[in-house]
């Protein structure tokens, strides 16, 4: 575990066990995990684990610092899978903070263990430059839509009825 | 009855080219479509008949017509308006009485399967509909006969939705929303006490450009504007993840904007695009300006407490209830793909999709 871990898991934490102690929207399974923290463009980022809310965390590195944003001021980070609004956290025991939310409340998750899954996995798929699945099924969906709003037909080639009735539609 | 293109309804208007294809490209990055998509907007806008809609009045107070005729949508308080051919609107339109109401029969026999039904509040049951009178007869019969000739029907608001507050327990008069008296028409439910301005605009701007209904959710709502929680894109959200809340009215943490869940606010369970699309042309919300969110656009969101009372089950709330939520997807969880799907739809959730939508934000 490295420094930046143990500070945001430090700060949390306390925030867990004082200010959210006992709020029905915690989830009381999931405890604090900072997650698969890493270097990236001489800042930290990595996916911040809390029983309310599982968020991308970006943190100032040694050298570089992060820019403080004020209340209701974004910044968009742009990562090899994709570009994510980011909000500024300002928690004075912690310094400068951003975070990007991505599941909360996070009442429907079961053990801190599949938290923590589902974090690794953000984290892998954050840095996946390709096509990834999510990817192309959004560029597949913004096609499908353009063609349905044109009134041309949803599939790539006519598809016979043989196709059709064994469900190869789907397979697209 | 007019068949002129709304292209030419808007030249008619005064309003130049270069204004119409502006407003072409801000209605498809309202819709959340590609920039490409303009100049299908302007196509079909320049070529297409204009569709007549029938604006019905149910139980209501009204408020989704005054959003409505405030958007603030470019052009929309000239265009929109006549665009849209509204044909038949109690508040709007001059003309009263059996005058009124033969318009309605004469689009029903011209436009037969083709005109769009609006219907904004709902037909109370109760007493064979004798709580709502609209012509000398119960509403209820009027909404029936009238959907059965139209193509789709928007239901408006919360009334039309779900029932809002004429539906609230006891419900002594058995308010009950479009969808459970019409059951053989699309329906598109635009919820919200009113629904944001432009989100009416931008659905009613969708159906009559490209002829279809916008892509909805498992509760019949239009995805792109009620896919997420007011939450997810609050702007007091990273108040919310430190713990920073405000406990009582007026105190220092109030005053430093913290986060409004512990005074009752619903927008962790509540499905709108306030937070991101904003009031009276972007300016505000009701959390900008102080206020919890009631959750007006939740279903039965008069029997969920007050509107000072903390959300205490979130379940209840039906984050569950929403086709895209991935709280739902992580619940039991199974083996490696379901965190891996959970993952990637958390992700793909959170990224930026129409940078070009976001101006200087």
């Amino acid at each position: 575990m490295n420094v930046v871990e143990q500070k945001l898991e430090a700060v949390f934490r306390d925030i867990a066990e004082t200010r959210m102690a006992g709020l029905p929207i915690c989830n009381s399974a999931l405890r604090v995990q900072a997650v698969g923290f890493r270097e990236w463009q001489e800042h930290w980022v990595g996916v911040l684990v809390t029983p309310w809310t599982i968020s991308l965390a970006l943190m100032p590195g040694d050298k570089a610092p992060l820019k403080t944003l004020g209340p209701d001021e974004k910044m968009t980070w742009e990562f090899p899978s994709g570009k994510y609004e980011f909000m500024g956290l300002n928690e004075p025991a912690l310094g400068t903070c951003q975070t990007c939310s991505l599941i909360s409340p996070v009442i429907d998750i079961g053990r801190h263990e599949d938290a923590v899954d589902v974090a690794r996995q953000v984290m892998d798929a954050l840095f996946v430059t390709d096509e990834t699945d999510a990817k192309r099924d959004a560029d597949r969906k913004q096609m499908v839509e353009a063609a349905r709003l044109k009134g041309e037909p949803v599939l790539d080639k006519p598809l016979s009825r043989r196709d059709f009735l064994r469900g190869s539609f789907l397979g697209t | 009855m007019s068949t002129e293109t709304f292209y030419e309804v808007m030249r008619r208007q005064g309003i130049s080219r270069r204004s119409f294809l502006k407003f072409c490209s801000l209605t498809a990055a309202s819709l959340g479509l590609a920039p490409t998509m303009a100049p299908q907007i302007a196509h079909a806008m320049e070529t297409k008949p204009r569709t007549p809609v029938i604006w019905l009045h149910g139980l209501e107070c009204t408020c989704c017509s005054e959003s409505f005729i405030r958007s603030a949508h470019p052009l929309a308080k000239d265009v929109v308006l006549s665009m849209l051919s509204l044909d038949y609107d109690d508040t709007l339109m001059a003309a009263a009485g059996h005058q009124a109401e033969e318009i309605i029969a004469e689009i029903r026999k011209k436009y037969k399967g083709n005109f769009i039904l609006a219907v904004e509040g709902n037909p109370p049951l109760n007493e064979d509909g004798m709580f709502c009178i609209h012509g000398g007869r119960p509403f209820v019969e009027v909404l029936k006969e009238t959907a059965a000739d139209a193509k789709a029907i928007i239901s408006w608001g919360a009334c039309a939705s779900w029932g809002c507050v004429q539906a609230a327990k006891p419900n002594p008069t058995r308010a009950t929303p479009v969808h459970k008296v019409i059951t053989d028409k699309p329906i598109i439910k635009v919820p919200g006490c009113p629904p944001i301005a432009e989100v009416m605009t931008a659905v009613v701007t969708y159906m009559l450009t490209f002829d279809r209904i916008p892509e909805l959710d498992r509760q019949g709502r239009p995805k792109m504007f009620y896919g997420q929680r007011i939450h997810d894109k609050c702007y007091r959200r990273p108040h919310f993840d430190a713990g920073q809340f405000v406990e009582e009215w007026d105190d220092e943490a109030a005053r430093k904007g913290y986060c409004l869940y512990k005074m009752g606010c619903k927008g962790p369970t509540t499905y709108n695009a306030c937070s991101t699309v904003r009031w009276n042309g972007g300016v505000s919300f009701p959390i900008q300006s102080g206020h919890g969110c009631i959750g007006c656009s939740e279903e039965g969101f008069w029997d969920k407490g007050g509107f000072y009372e903390r959300v205490t089950d979130i379940k209840q709330f039906g984050v569950e209830s929403n086709a895209d939520a991935v709280g739902g997807t992580v619940a039991g969880i199974a083996g490696a793909a379901v965190v891996a799907h959970a993952a990637v739809s958390a992700l793909t959730k959170a990224r930026d999709k129409n940078d070009q939508s976001k101006g200087g934000k």
